[in-house]
């Protein structure tokens, strides 16, 4: 009978340790109960810089991250609006600005307007002219055949080399002049004009980021138009990972690669598989080869890896534009600079510690 | 205490256990099935399908303009669109939490919610 005691007691204690685990949600769910921990959110918008922007981050509660990711529209809206080449602001003076007033006068600009143009510059400088946001002039022609054969895909067109040779005489970058004392920028050739779509997203990345770092933002993962950058790692410590868009496709394989990166690193890639139109069962891109004047066709597509969302951009583009081997003596030469180029055909080329990036 | 007593709580304690094992069961498989593609117009929601269900959808924009989403065997695509660069046509199809497509001149989102994660992050285009 003492035994049957004993045993009925423990049952007792057994039973209400059951009930208590039950209701605490310790065996009904995968989660722990304690909801202190932070969730993964994500948020999309489509009315920045004609593309799509993504940010994951996380937080507590959901208008937690969101307060976050409004911040962050709120500065991507403003230099969408400042780099804006094709639309008005009322109020703003932007590049559209600048350009209406070449050979005209120069214009008090924001202090972000000569920043990018600055590092503008600096990546023409760094890319041995290769980057050339004074290329608009052509760009622009390229821009109009391309709509008119995207809607009227069976009267697509290419434009005359003579046209485009006649406005490559308007692309002298050292014809932009920026005031810094006044805060102006003057486009000294009438017929030139900007066109910073090699350079502004990026660019307008990297500052988001810096301002997010600035003000104690953590665990952040910014995408613009596939311009990616990581501030920090996901919330558990491991890095975030990024897949790269495959360029063919018609592939079964939606990615192409893999790579993991680390605390304020960004990668984006150039191809001919996005914003193209087609002549005669021929693609042409959107990137434009300042040497011939026409679509860079070499590779499908080229992604960079490195410190810096603007150089990323740029050097994207760069690389697009040259020879393989140009392009790997141009990565193997400089710091925090990593590549992988695709051809048509889908072999993927490695710069030297490119490899290093992709999780096993 | 009788025999009787014990026989009672040990009978309690296995419907409680069959009940939470159950549950859980239950939980776990309406987890699975409860990834959605969710269709988002201009930022509002217009529709949400379950993924475990075969359909093709035409979502209708007021001006005319159409995607076809087609759902099959757990994931999404868009088969057919008005618009011209047809980027959500060649988009690839999707299926873990949080992928999208995006018809930028629509402006019609596809998101999944709900149902697996994949390792990715983030991708480039």
């Amino acid at each position: 009978m003492k035994y049957l005691k004993a045993a009925s007691v423990l049952l007792i204690i057994l039973l209400i340790f059951f009930i208590v685990a039950v209701q605490g949600g310790f065996l009904g769910k995968d989660e722990p109960a304690v909801t202190t921990e932070k969730t993964k959110y994500t948020a999309t918008f489509l009315d920045i810089f004609d593309t799509r922007t993504e940010i994951l981050g996380y937080g507590t509660t959901e208008e937690e991250f969101t307060e976050q990711a409004e911040l962050m529209k709120e500065r991507l809206v403003f230099y969408n609006n400042l780099y804006d080449i094709y639309n008005d602001y009322e109020g703003i003076n932007n590049i559209k600005t600048i350009n209406d007033n070449a050979g005209v006068k120069p214009v008090e600009v924001d202090p972000e307007i000569i920043e990018l143009l600055k590092f503008s510059k600096d990546m023409y400088d760094y890319t041995d002219g290769r980057v050339n946001v004074a290329m608009g002039a052509v760009l622009s022609i390229w821009h109009e055949y391309r709509e008119y054969g995207s809607n009227n895909p069976e009267r697509a067109k290419l434009p005359e080399l003579s046209e485009l040779q006649a406005a490559s005489e308007h692309t002298d970058i050292n014809d932009m002049i920026i005031d810094e004392k006044n805060n102006t920028v003057y486009l000294s050739d009438p017929e030139m004009s900007l066109d910073v779509g090699s350079t502004a997203k990026g660019f307008a990345c990297q500052r988001v980021m810096d301002y997010c770092r600035e003000n104690g933002m953590d665990h952040i993962l910014l995408s613009l138009g596939g311009n990616i950058s990581g501030l920090g790692t996901r919330i558990d410590g491991t890095s975030f990972r990024i897949a790269i868009q495959n360029p063919d496709l018609d592939s079964p394989e939606e990615f192409i690669e893999k790579v993991d990166i680390t605390d304020g690193q960004c990668v984006v890639s150039s191809g001919d598989y996005q914003r193209f139109y087609v002549v005669d069962g021929k693609v042409y891109c959107h990137i434009i080869n300042p040497d011939t004047l026409f679509p860079a066709e070499t590779f499908a597509a080229v992604s960079v890896l490195t410190d810096d969302s603007g150089k990323a951009d740029a050097l994207s583009t760069a690389l697009y534009n040259m020879s393989l081997e140009e392009g790997m003596e141009f990565v193997d030469s400089h710091d925090n600079l990593e590549a992988m180029w695709v051809y048509h055909d889908g072999t993927k080329i490695y710069s030297k510690h490119f490899e290093e990036s992709i999780p096993k | 205490m009788k025999k009787n007593d014990i026989i009672l709580i040990i009978s309690i304690l296995v419907i409680t256990l069959v009940a939470v094992l159950g549950l859980n069961i239950w939980q776990r498989q309406n987890t699975n099935d409860s990834a959605m593609a969710v269709v988002i117009i201009d930022g509002e929601e217009y529709a949400s399908y379950s993924l475990s269900v075969n359909r093709t959808e035409t979502i209708e924009l007021p001006d005319g303009s159409y995607n076809v989403l087609k759902i099959s065997d757990g994931y999404a695509e868009v088969t057919e669109a008005s618009c011209r660069d047809q980027i959500c046509v060649n988009h690839f199809h999707i299926h873990y939490s949080g992928e999208t497509i995006v018809c930028l001149p629509n402006k019609v989102v596809v998101e999944i919610v709900g149902g697996e994660e994949d390792d990715v992050d983030g991708f480039t285009n």
